[in-house]
Order: structure tokens, then C-alpha cells, then sequence
């Protein structure tokens, strides 16, 4: 499933942070998958195919949860095209979705992906030398500009309001503000805001790229609508130490990934949520 | 079918055009670009537009008779906003945005640049909403 036909699994120990290990993979043209604490890069000759991370939605969710391709047909492209890495190119190719909307979903998936891979540089576990997603080609990006982006991103949120702990805590409504002349997209993301919920499961929960929701969320407490839950347990997030965005999410899938093998699991978990 | 690089290649073929891009109007990211850049530089150029395009998505004023306040009404995952172009002039150029709706969420317009000398702004706006529906529909 993961192309490990080319074998060992590197431990590595070169390189301090994930930004600084695709940095010299980048350099070196490599091909595979890098994983670190909070998601898995996946290399094409040096540059950035795909990325993925528990604390988003990927493809499958973004397209199926939203009604864009009928599950079943989401399914269907993944058991036929997934052993070769051409579900992309299948979900084309049988007319489920157009190229452009593929690329313009999959390169949304990927920086969101990237945000929380990148945006508080953790350490790189270890690297799969040929590893292949089995989504397969659809664009590629190189790996200073995920880099760069992730850490333009970061500075956007903290422009709209300085509190990073709005990313990872529960988030409640505040009694009484007024909601008029709100944006759609804000009101969608408010309407989800229920005491309990944090934005990576606000996100989950809409279908929708969890940067961009925190983006609606650092927008909405700037404006004093949302504030972090008063009543947060303790035990249901670690407390958000010098706030790397995810670290305190409760994970929404329960466990962290960490191995290219993440796509079966996922699989399965999604299939027996559809049940 | 088109995908990104196709849809602003094909824009790159209308009369005058100097340069096109496909921009994230929340992030600020250019998903892709081809020929110049207004300015020089294609990661400033996306996080301008896109600030422009965001506050004019988002105001209920231009998008009046839409669905602010009410969320059973608001549009799903990564429904346009009802805006569908914008429009900027200068003596020399012509900027065109253009809204793209997609069945999942997405946050995308594609801008134009035209040289105001030979670009013909109404076939413009024509074929460029044509190929924003191409490039999410085929």
C-alpha cells in the first residue's frame, strides 16, 4: 500500500525539526514519506506531493462530507486505484470529479495539512525512503514555499487576535453578543460553537480546512462572540503548553498518526463511522 | 479537463492579458500563477487581492439580499459568495477577480490582469466566469 518496496525505514537523527529534514530531502531530490509528531509529508523527487495530519480533514472527508462525490463512488476510486496510487486520477478519470476541482481540494488539504505539521516546527520521527501516498500525483508543491506558507499563516492568526489558545481549547458562545451582519461563513462555524467542541472538531464537523476555521474562530473571538470554555477539563486536553496550535486538541480520531500506513486506518475508521 | 495550470493558461490567451492566478481569499495563497505578476511578486500580489476580495465576500452590503445572520440560509462548504467579480481600473491596466464555486470548501477566485491598451474587459469577464465553471464542473 505504501510503495516500502525500496525498504528501510530511517530513524532520524540529522536534523532537530521537520522544516530543517525537508530542507535537506529537498535538496537531496528524495522521494518518501517524512513523518513527525503531528503528520506525515510525503516527498516526489524533493518536492511536496501531499501532506497529512490527524488535526485535519483530509481529502476523502472534504469531498465526501460535503456531498462533492457520493461516497460510494469516493470508495470505489480508492479500492480500485489505491493499490497503484491513482485515486486522484481515478476520481477524474470516471468523471466523479473535475481535474480542477482535484488539484484546487487536494492543494487545500495539503497546506492545511502543512499548518499544523509546520507552523510550531517539531521534531521529524523518521523517513520512509520511497514511500508513495496512494491518492497519487495530482500537483506538487515545492518545499520552501509549504515551509514559508505554514509560517505566513501563523502570523495571520496572531495579526486577527493574538490568543493561540483559541485554536486548541473548547470554545464557547458569549451570553448575550449580537450575531447580525455576520458573515455566512462565520455564522456556520458560530453555530457549531457549543462549550464542548474545539476547532479541529468545529471543523470536522463542517467539512471545512480546520486553518481556515481557526481563521473564522480568531475572527469571531477578536469580535467577543467566542471565548474559550470556562468549564474546560482539564483531563480532556493537556494544558496548552507554550501553545504549539494542536497541542492541546484532543485529537478528533483518538490516536496520533504517525505511519504512511495511516490511510488504511483512516479508511476503516470512516467506514465504520458510515455504518 | 482543465485543471489549474490549463484554466490560467487558457486566461493568459485572452487579448491583453499580462498576468493570472488562482487565489485562497482567507489564507492568502496562490494556488497557482502564470505570466507576470502585478508588482513583481505573486505571494504579495495573493495576500493583497485576497484581503480585498475577503472584505468584499464578506460585506452585507454588497452582497445584499444574501443570507447574513441566518444560518439555515447560509451557503454550504465552500459555496461562492454571492459577489461573483470584481472589478479594479488604472490607467494602464484592467484587474479582474472572479469568485469560484466549488462543491466542497474552498475559498478561491481567479484574477486577471490586463493591459487596459488591448484587453477587451467585457469578453473578459465572459470567458473568465466560463472557465471558473470549468475548471470546478469540467
Amino acid at each position: 500500500m505504501t510503495g516500502a518496496a525500496t525498504g528501510a525505514t530511517t530513524t532520524w537523527r540529522a536534523h532537530e525539526t521537520m522544516s530543517a529534514a525537508l530542507g535537506t530531502l529537498a535538496a537531496q531530490g528524495a522521494t518518501g514519506a517524512l513523518s513527525g509528531e503531528r503528520g506525515i509529508v510525503y516527498l516526489s523527487a524533493g518536492r511536496v506531493v501531499h501532506v497529512e495530519s490527524a488535526f485535519t480533514p483530509d481529502l476523502g472527508a472534504l469531498l465526501t462530507r460535503s456531498g462533492a462525490v457520493p461516497a460510494d463512488g469516493w470508495w470505489d476510486a480508492v479500492d480500485r486505484g489505491g493499490a497503484q496510487h491513482r485515486v486522484g486520477r481515478r476520481l477524474v478519470d470516471s468523471g466523479r470529479l473535475a481535474a480542477g476541482a482535484l488539484e484546487v481540494c487536494h492543494l487545500g488539504a495539503l497546506f492545511d495539512a502543512a499548518y499544523f505539521v509546520l507552523a510550531h516546527d517539531t521534531r521529524a520521527r523518521r523517513f520512509r525512503p520511497g514511500a508513495a501516498h496512494w491518492l497519487g500525483a495530482v500537483r506538487s508543491v515545492p518545499v520552501d514555499t509549504v515551509v514559508r506558507e505554514s509560517g505566513r499563516r501563523r502570523s495571520l492568526l496572531d495579526r486577527i487576535w493574538p490568543d493561540s489558545a483559541i485554536d486548541t481549547v473548547p470554545l464557547s458562545r458569549v451570553p448575550g453578543a449580537g450575531t447580525t451582519d455576520l458573515p455566512a461563513r462565520r455564522v456556520r462555524t458560530l453555530t457549531q460553537v457549543d462549550g464542548v467542541r474545539t476547532a479541529a472538531q468545529i471543523a470536522s464537523a463542517l467539512a471545512c480546512r480546520t486553518y481556515h476555521t481557526l481563521v473564522e474562530l480568531r475572527r469571531l473571538a477578536a469580535a467577543g462572540l467566542v471565548t474559550a470554555a470556562a468549564t474546560a477539563a482539564p483531563s480532556a486536553a493537556p494544558p496548552p503548553s507554550a501553545a504549539p496550535p494542536p497541542a492541546g486538541v484532543p485529537d478528533p480520531v483518538g490516536t496520533v498518526w504517525d505511519d504512511p500506513d495511516t490511510a488504511l486506518l483512516r479508511r476503516l475508521r470512516d467506514a465504520l463511522e458510515a455504518l | 479537463m482543465p485543471g489549474i495550470d490549463e484554466s490560467l493558461l487558457e486566461a493568459m490567451r485572452l487579448p491583453g492579458a499580462r498576468g493570472a492566478s488562482l487565489v485562497d481569499w482567507i489564507s492568502g495563497l496562490a494556488l497557482g500563477a502564470v505570466g507576470e505578476a502585478p508588482g513583481g511578486d505573486w505571494e504579495a500580489t495573493a495576500a493583497e487581492t485576497a484581503e480585498l476580495a475577503r472584505h468584499v465576500a464578506e460585506s452585507g452590503s454588497l452582497s445584499a439580499g444574501g443570507s447574513a445572520g441566518d444560518p439555515e440560509a447560509a451557503p454550504g462548504p465552500g459555496k461562492a459568495p454571492e459577489v461573483e467579480d470584481l472589478i479594479a481600473t488604472t490607467a494602464d491596466a484592467y484587474h479582474l477577480l472572479r469568485f469560484v464555486s466549488t462543491p466542497f470548501d474552498s475559498t478561491v477566485f481567479l484574477h486577471l490582469w490586463l493591459a487596459r491598451h488591448d484587453g477587451n474587459l467585457a469578453l473578459a469577464r465572459i470567458r473568465l466566469a466560463e472557465m471558473a465553471e470549468r475548471l470546478v464542473l469540467g
